[in-house]
């Protein structure tokens, strides 16, 4: 039986369905109840209706916290973009041996767990009067989010050829100008892919929102986190599938960019 | 102070004779609807109220939070739930991020000093029954811990005392209690035998051995909202809610419902955290929820009994049976000792931490 | 040289940034560890005693360790059928990995409530069916923090073993099997062994963010499942116990340096041929 074909064909199969239930279901079942018409959590639902979308847009709860959740994420994703665009081309062409340093510093709020980096924050922004503030918490997104603009710039400026940019010095053309004309279009893509992998990073983020926000600057993920704890209200699953759209909205982007740029999509 | 321990329907019940502690009579002396609060002006100030989250935070919003807002420009703020020793660390600090708070009565009696001291020119208490009108707080709603049990689950057998709901033989499964010292040392007791009027001082030792022989036969909730779902859900079949989430799960029609045997009143206060960032508004917030018209609102959306007597009259028919006040249900049951509680609560709940955790 | 200066400009703000926003606070949480109330060890002594803490830690360990068995378990078939997949399904099947990249754990963590709490998806299809009378007890417990994790980390441990199996020639293992061995053997003696560095790379991710997972062991877990990052949270957060969060911080700071350290080592003399 080992060496039938079939057997291994069927196998596998079995093991992808197992993926995509395992994979997609909590996403699926997310959706059909946000639109349900129960008045509590039940599945599958007795009808559908808009009620939670509904209750979603007039509860200023929610549309609060959904938009401070904006305030924080476009800032923080641009000042990440500028800062972690501008390391990657300066470590590309720098020293390895400094590069390896200063590549693992700015690297490192991705590796250590967050719930070290959200403490550590915390008790010493509560000193410098940041705790509860729009720019502490634009501040922190930007420490979480610039490790992925960096990595996702360099991986880009790895594949980039860099004698392009010196042919263009070479010419005459001024280093900011060869910049502008020849090196910023080719990785245009990737600094808009990092930039949208900030926003989606940002716009998820809970754990530092959660050290850091008081009620009156409070982002949506948070609110949601104290509600999940405290209630099983819909709403949530109305925000959740607002919150999914929204990555999803941001991957099509990226995709259409990358395709444009005629570069193959990334990992 | 002994007038807080003393269960304050008795007197009433004899003078009144009614189903009700407060009758037509306190409505008619005309204490009722004020709109005190409509004349300040609080536009663009903002302040925050923490509360118990879910259905009941939801009709304070209603009943308290919007009137006070339409009438004077202010914006309230909802957070929660309220959690004691994330209050006493935010006052600690210094720095509490809530305004208004919404605690139960054992609560305040055991932390007055975390609390600011209420303007009483600001605050105009004069309508509220004078029990529920404390330097720190003012009452706002009169409520009961209660058996409830899911009639899908229990069938025609529902649970009668907390003895029945102790007894795992007649009820097997899981069964939700709250993970907090009170009221659960109260509730230990009456369903090891012990009568109501001996319940305090409470004998500690005595609970705990009582609660160790179902330990693991319960879910231990902290949040009411969740415990209305494994009710509804049938996750549980009997166990302790609060009589306005039995009712509010009830009226939306789960099969979910209480008795008033043994139910144990308590009332809930609101407090400013002290070195709360907007008192002023804070104080303005609380004389709005004084209002019958709010209060009866309130009752009228979860079934809670306001403080303020005046409200009674505007309770709708269908909940009057559902408050932990009328003369029936009050009968069947008994007042928390809060005075009990303010002596006691913080060794209890350390000997509620270590043995949760053995 | 001119070159380099404007480097060093360019990468100057970043590296600032985080050295005041980053850096300086975790050295600041490393003090505040041993000086909290007095200076000392004090701290961690109390973590490496008291049971309550030491059942905290153990907890960590062995949910970590057993996320990061499944996350094996289950990834090792999946990678091995997405190499093996016709392009269009492994296409599928790598956004279908990559979903839970794209949602935030929150909304997952939401989910799987609904799925499997008492009165949940699954079930109330067992109970109506008729297969079972009592609810199974699928989440607030051990169970439910498996499921919840198992999910949010599979793909760490799918691609390292994906980008490792794409590499192997398929014929070695045939040739293992024409020249007689069975399949079985051919599969531990050839196979498995190729795949060990993606395998390794993957446990590594897998169990490191394990370590520090906060979110999904709240929601999903009971109280006897609380790891080091939710008793680090609660314990600033509700009693702004410092000298002990950050105490616990620095535990879990020094457990993953550590880890990395040594599976990186690992990896390197591997990768050496040694």
């Amino acid at each position: 039986m080992f060496y039938s074909a079939r057997f291994w064909g069927g196998l596998r199969g079995v093991i992808n369905l197992l993926l995509a239930v395992y994979m997609l279901a909590p996403l699926v079942v997310i959706l059909i109840i946000s639109f349900s018409s129960a008045l509590f959590l039940s599945f599958p639902p007795p009808g559908f209706s808009l009620q939670y979308y509904e209750k979603m847009f007039s509860n200023p709860t929610w549309t609060r916290t959904l938009w401070t959740s904006v305030k924080i994420m476009v800032p923080s994703a641009v000042i990440a973009t500028v800062l972690g665009t501008a390391a990657a081309l300066a470590l590309s062409r720098m020293e390895s041996r400094w590069a390896v340093l200063i590549r693992g510093l700015l690297m490192a709020p991705l590796i250590i767990p967050v719930i070290i980096t959200a403490a550590a924050i915390f008790g010493v922004f509560r000193i410098w009067g940041l705790y509860g503030t729009l720019p502490g918490l634009i501040l922190a997104h930007v420490i979480l989010t610039l490790p992925y603009v960096m990595s996702t710039v360099s991986a880009n400026l790895a594949v980039f050829d860099k004698r392009l940019e010196d042919a263009a010095a070479n010419c005459g053309a001024p280093p900011f100008t060869a910049f502008r004309r020849v090196t910023l279009p080719l990785i245009s893509p990737a600094v808009l892919s990092g930039m949208l992998f900030a926003m989606v990073i940002s716009f998820d983020e809970l754990i530092v929102s959660l050290f850091l926000s008081t009620p009156t600057i409070r982002p949506v993920t948070v609110q949601m986190w104290s509600n999940i704890r405290g209630d099983t209200d819909p709403t949530i699953a109305a925000i959740a599938t607002v919150l999914f759209l929204f990555s999803l909205f941001a991957l099509l982007i990226d995709g259409l960019a990358r395709r444009k740029s005629g570069r193959a999509p990334g990992l | 102070m002994t007038k807080h321990t003393k269960p304050t329907g008795l007197n009433r019940r004899t003078i009144l004779k009614t189903s009700l502690y407060a009758t037509a009579s306190f409505a008619a002396l005309g204490a009722g609807t004020r709109s005190a609060s409509a004349a300040i002006d609080l536009s663009g100030k903002q302040m925050v109220f923490a509360s118990w989250g879910g259905s009941y935070q939801a009709a304070q919003e209603t009943a308290y939070c919007n009137p006070f807002m339409e009438a004077t420009g202010a914006t309230v703020i909802q957070d929660g739930p309220m959690n004691g020793s994330k209050l006493r660390t935010m006052v600690e600090a210094g720095e509490p991020i809530w305004d208004v708070v919404d605690v139960t009565d054992t609560f305040l009696f055991a932390n007055e000093d975390l609390f600011e001291d209420l303007d009483y020119n600001v605050v105009d208490a004069s309508p509220l029954d004078q029990t529920y009108v404390h330097p720190k707080g003012i009452g706002c709603i009169i409520w009961s811990y209660n058996i409830a049990f899911n009639t899908d689950v229990v069938g025609e057998n529902t649970p009668q005392s907390w003895a029945d709901v102790f007894d795992v033989e007649k009820f097997p499964g899981k069964r939700a209690l709250r993970d907090r010292a009170y009221p659960m040392m109260e509730i230990a007791l009456m369903a090891d035998g012990v009568a109501p009027e001996d319940l305090y001082p409470l004998d500690l030792d005595r609970a705990f051995a009582k609660l160790d022989t179902i330990k693991d036969h319960v879910i231990w909730y902290t949040s009411n909202s969740a415990a209305q779902q494994l009710f509804v859900d049938g996750e549980v079949g009997v166990g302790l809610l609060l009589n306005g989430r039995v009712f509010d799960v009830n009226k939306k029609g789960a099969p979910v419902d209480l008795t008033w045997n043994q139910n144990i009143r308590s009332i809930d206060y609101l407090v400013i955290p002290k070195g709360a960032p907007n008192t002023e508004v804070a104080q303005h917030f609380m004389n709005a929820t004084v209002d019958a018209d709010n209060q009866a609102l309130m009752a009228n959306t979860i079934a809670y009994a306001p403080c303020n007597p005046a409200a009674f009259d505007m309770i709708e028919e269908d909940v009057l049976p559902w408050l932990a006040t009328t003369q029936e249900n009050a009968d069947k049951g008994l007042l928390i000792d809060p005075a009990y509680w303010r002596d006691n609560l913080a060794e209890a709940t350390e000997r509620w931490t270590e043995w949760k955790l053995t | 040289m001119i070159a380099k200066l404007r480097s060093i400009w360019l990468v100057l703000p970043a590296v600032l940034l985080i050295g005041i926003c980053f850096i300086y606070p975790v050295a600041w949480l490393l003090q505040r560890s041993v000086s909290e109330p007095v200076w000392g060890l004090q701290n961690y002594a109390e973590i490496f005693t008291k049971s309550i803490y030491l059942g905290v830690l153990w907890n960590t360990v062995t949910i970590a360790g057993v996320t990061t068995l499944l996350c094996a378990l289950f990834g090792f078939p999946v990678a091995y059928s997405m190499v093996h997949s016709r392009p269009w399904l492994r296409k599928l099947l790598i956004f279908v990995v990559l979903i839970p990249f794209w949602t935030s754990i929150l909304v997952r963590s939401f989910a799987w409530l609904v799925i499997l709490q008492g009165g949940g998806i699954i079930n109330d299809f067992l109970t109506g069916v008729g297969l079972i009378a009592e609810p199974l007890e699928l989440v607030y417990n051990r169970l439910g923090v498996l499921l919840g994790m198992v999910q949010v980390l599979l793909p760490f441990m799918v691609f390292p073993l994906y980008s490792v199996m794409a590499r192997i020639d398929g014929s070695y293992v045939k040739a293992a099997t024409n020249l007689g061995a069975n399949p079985i053997r051919a599969f531990f003696r050839i196979y498995l062994p190729l795949c060990l560095p993606g395998l390794l790379t993957g446990a590594m991710l897998v169990f490191i963010i394990s370590l520090g997972y906060f979110i999904t062991p709240a929601l999903l877990g009971g109280r006897g499942d609380i790891m080091i990052a939710q008793l680090i949270f609660e314990r600033i957060d509700e009693f702004g116990d410092w000298a002990l969060a950050s105490a616990l911080a620095i535990v879990l700071l020094v457990g993953t340096a550590l880890l990395f350290g040594f599976v990186s080592l690992l990896l390197k003399l591997r990768g050496k041929g040694v």
